[in-house]
């Protein structure tokens, strides 16, 4: 009997739940259905503003990309897929591609590993974190192009003060064409790129080690954790989520490369540093093909969004 | 109530009248080097006159940010708030880009009804007649010559002159080398300067009219007679005579070079005049002279038409416009450009009686008059130049040789045409 009236209230509970949660339904519709009209005229301006400034850009970039257009011309003809197949026979395309994916990766080693180990060396200072947080935050500030220009006289072969400091400390044999030599001048152009951008990571970095929990490092130390054992054990597992932000954020950073190249060498020598940025832009600008630009474009957008996806993915099953 | 009506009349076409003259104002983008006070200088007592004898009018010059080659007269055009008139460098390589883009209009019927015709070299007009099948869209202002600088100085105190032949010239720079100098500066990084060395190798290698043929279609780029220029250049690199770092310089890095004369010889046209002044080089010092050749009478600057004025189809003042393209013809101020001390060029026209007012302008002239050989820089299409200047970086830094270089040209020249 107990039972059966424990059970019986507990079906009116139910069914008083069931009841009140179909009202709040109800009324949430109804107040959505209120508040929708509301919303949408709030938000038009911002609709409008990223229609007119992302949604159609990317509507004519697909357009162009299946016409003759040189970027001036109103009359511009359809040509159908024919500069999607001179992109396919275009090796400096595949070599740009080959670069960019490169470039990528040397930004995120350059900058995202020098942000990391600079937080880590003043993380733990006291009075003087301050003044290196700063300094080194500063060649963030800076733009790109004027780091182009500063690299590009560091990097001077006769004059610049790296092949000259080299001489001058008696390492001469060690001076290189940092600008010149194919195998070197992508990774030289690199080190000014993440130079400018390492600051950053820095700061995050710095953020995530202050939100680990000291008593991790005190129950280490008890347990006669090394300095290094407490870096792997403590530090690197406790920034696992910075370190997935700022390697996605390095990743769209490196594919956006484009300034430093742009002023340092323009590509050059003989496409050594070519990424698709700047010959989407030689193309555009200078041969005037804004056709075969599009369709470079496209391919950027399509190689961002897979290396996101892929990136996210590895990362949802990284922290199952 | 009449005599209101005709006052308020009156007033209003004052007004109307008024405003038109507010208007009358003329754009210029150009010229370069315009924030160089001696360039300014120049440019302002232009400006003045021609304000002093057009009334109302008044000139506003935009500094340019670019050229052609890197879009940005381009984008100026075709922001529909850009100039009235443009000065920029030309050449028909240049020219088609714009053309193509329908961002000038023809000036065809001006050389005929402005008498502009007249006012520049014969051989000049009918050059630019041949380029877009009759039409012109061009105004030549002044005209390139590159050849050999070097330093009178150490050339008189080492006992080295400029030979006359090619196989001298290898033998110059091997000594030059030995003495501890670069025998030769060049800054591909900027693509006009790996154009200007590789042109002169082009012109004393295989000839003017050869040359003029390959950038005209009508030679392949891998014919033998071409092809030895490019050789060169990579032997030359091979033998450490060009510096492969040089690939990572650009011109103001190896014109520093040259100012610093820690290299013997630079390759430039009458415009290096400016960068020298403002490097605080003593110009007195700087001597001159074609690149040697072994082909009789081919010993000759490279060149063409460096700078013109346009006339952008989108000109809010295109009688204006042309009326300034008149009033820079015109003797007055040719000569007075030609004997100021900013003057950097060869004008469209012999200018008989003026004294260039530097030296070095002097020889240059001297050798421009017994003829100019074609600058491909200026000539090629606008779709092959990139190739080009890459395929120069590609032989400095050594990655490629003569012929691979050549035929990576002739590809795009066949696309091209």
């Amino acid at each position: 009997m107990n039972m059966a009236k424990s059970e019986s209230m507990a079906g009116a509970g139910r069914g008083n739940a069931a009841r009140s949660r179909a009202g709040r339904s109800r009324e949430d519709v109804r107040l959505a259905g209120d508040g929708a009209g509301s919303a949408l005229l709030l938000m038009a301006p911002a609709l409008a503003v990223y229609a007119v400034f992302t949604l159609f850009p990317i509507a004519v970039t697909f357009w162009l990309s299946f016409t003759d257009s040189n970027g001036f011309n109103t009359d511009a003809g359809f040509v159908g897929l024919e500069n999607y197949r001179k992109a396919a026979a275009d090796p400096i395309l595949w070599q740009s591609l080959w670069q960019t994916l490169l470039w990528l990766v040397y930004h995120v080693v350059l900058a995202g590993g020098l942000g990391l180990g600079l937080a880590l060396a003043i993380a733990r200072l006291r009075r003087s974190q301050v003044f290196f947080r700063t300094a080194f935050f500063l060649p963030h500030l800076v733009s790109l192009a004027v780091v182009g220009v500063i690299w590009a006289n560091i990097y001077d072969p006769f004059f610049g003060l790296l092949n000259t400091s080299l001489v001058a400390i008696g390492l001469g044999g060690w001076t290189q064409g940092w600008l010149s030599d194919p195998s070197l001048v992508l990774f030289s152009v690199n080190v000014a790129s993440s130079w400018q951008g390492f600051g950053l990571y820095m700061l995050l970095f710095i953020a995530g080690l202050q939100d680990i929990d000291p008593s991790l490092y005190d129950a280490a130390e008890v347990d006669g954790a090394s300095a290094f054992q407490k870096l792997v054990y403590v530090t690197l597992p406790g920034l696992r989520e910075v370190m997935t932000f700022v390697m996605s954020l390095a990743m769209i950073n490196g594919l956006k490369g484009f300034a430093t190249v742009f002023v340092m060498t323009n590509g050059g020598p003989f496409y050594q540093s070519e990424l698709i940025t700047t010959y989407i832009y030689r193309l555009a600008f200078q041969s005037q093909d804004h056709g075969l630009a599009a369709v470079l474009c496209i391919l950027l957008s399509v190689l961002a969004i897979t290396i996101t996806v892929v990136f996210n993915k590895w990362r949802a099953r990284l922290s199952r | 109530m009449m005599n209101m009506l005709l006052r308020g009349a009156a007033f209003a076409a004052l007004l109307a009248v008024a405003g038109d003259l507010k208007a009358q104002t003329l754009k210029m983008w150009g010229p370069e080097q315009i924030t160089e006070p001696l360039i300014a200088e120049l440019w302002k007592g232009i400006k003045a006159d021609f304000e002093a004898a057009n009334p109302g009018v008044k000139v506003e010059f935009i500094p340019p940010t670019g050229t052609i080659s890197n879009g940005a007269v381009q984008a100026a055009l075709q922001s529909d708030a850009g100039p009235d008139v443009v000065l920029t460098n030309s050449g028909i390589g240049r020219i088609t880009v714009v053309k193509n883009a329908k961002l000038v209009a023809p000036l065809t019927a001006q050389y005929e009804n402005r008498g502009w015709k007249g006012k520049i070299y014969p051989w000049l007009y009918t050059e630019l007649k041949g380029q877009f099948g009759g039409e012109i869209y061009e105004v030549p202002d002044g005209l390139d010559a590159l050849g050999v600088w070097y330093h009178k100085d150490m050339f008189a105190q080492k006992g080295w002159a400029i030979p006359k032949t090619w196989q001298d010239f290898v033998t110059l720079m091997k000594k030059i080398d030995a003495a501890g100098v670069q025998p030769l500066a060049i800054g591909p990084r900027t693509t006009g300067s790996a154009g200007h060395l590789f042109g002169n190798l082009l012109q004393s290698a295989s000839g003017t009219a050869a040359v003029g043929k390959a950038v005209g279609g009508k030679l392949s780029w891998t014919d033998p007679t071409m092809v030895t220029g490019a050789v060169r250049l990579r032997e030359l690199v091979d033998a450490g005579l060009i510096k492969k770092e040089m690939a990572g310089l650009d011109l103001e890095g190896a014109s520093r070079l040259w100012f610093t004369k820690r290299a013997a010889m630079f390759v430039a046209g009458p415009w290096f005049t400016a960068n020298a002044r403002k490097a605080g080089y003593d110009l007195a010092n700087a001597g001159y002279a074609p690149m040697p050749s072994d082909l009789a009478g081919e010993s000759k600057p490279t060149g063409g038409v460096g700078w013109s004025w346009l006339l952008p189809a989108n000109s809010k003042q295109p009688e204006l416009a042309l009326k300034w393209i008149d009033f820079m013809l015109s003797d007055a101020v040719m000569k007075k450009r030609a004997q100021h001390a900013a003057s950097t060029m060869i004008y469209p026209r012999e200018l008989p009686g003026i004294e260039p007012p530097t030296p070095v302008l002097k020889d240059i002239f001297a050798a421009a008059a017994k003829g100019v050989g074609y600058n491909p820089s200026v000539y090629l299409p606008g779709s092959v130049l990139d190739t080009y200047f890459q395929v120069i970086q590609g032989l400095i830094s050594a990655q490629i040789t003569g012929e691979q270089g050549m035929a990576e040209i002739q590809a795009k020249m066949a696309a091209a045409q």
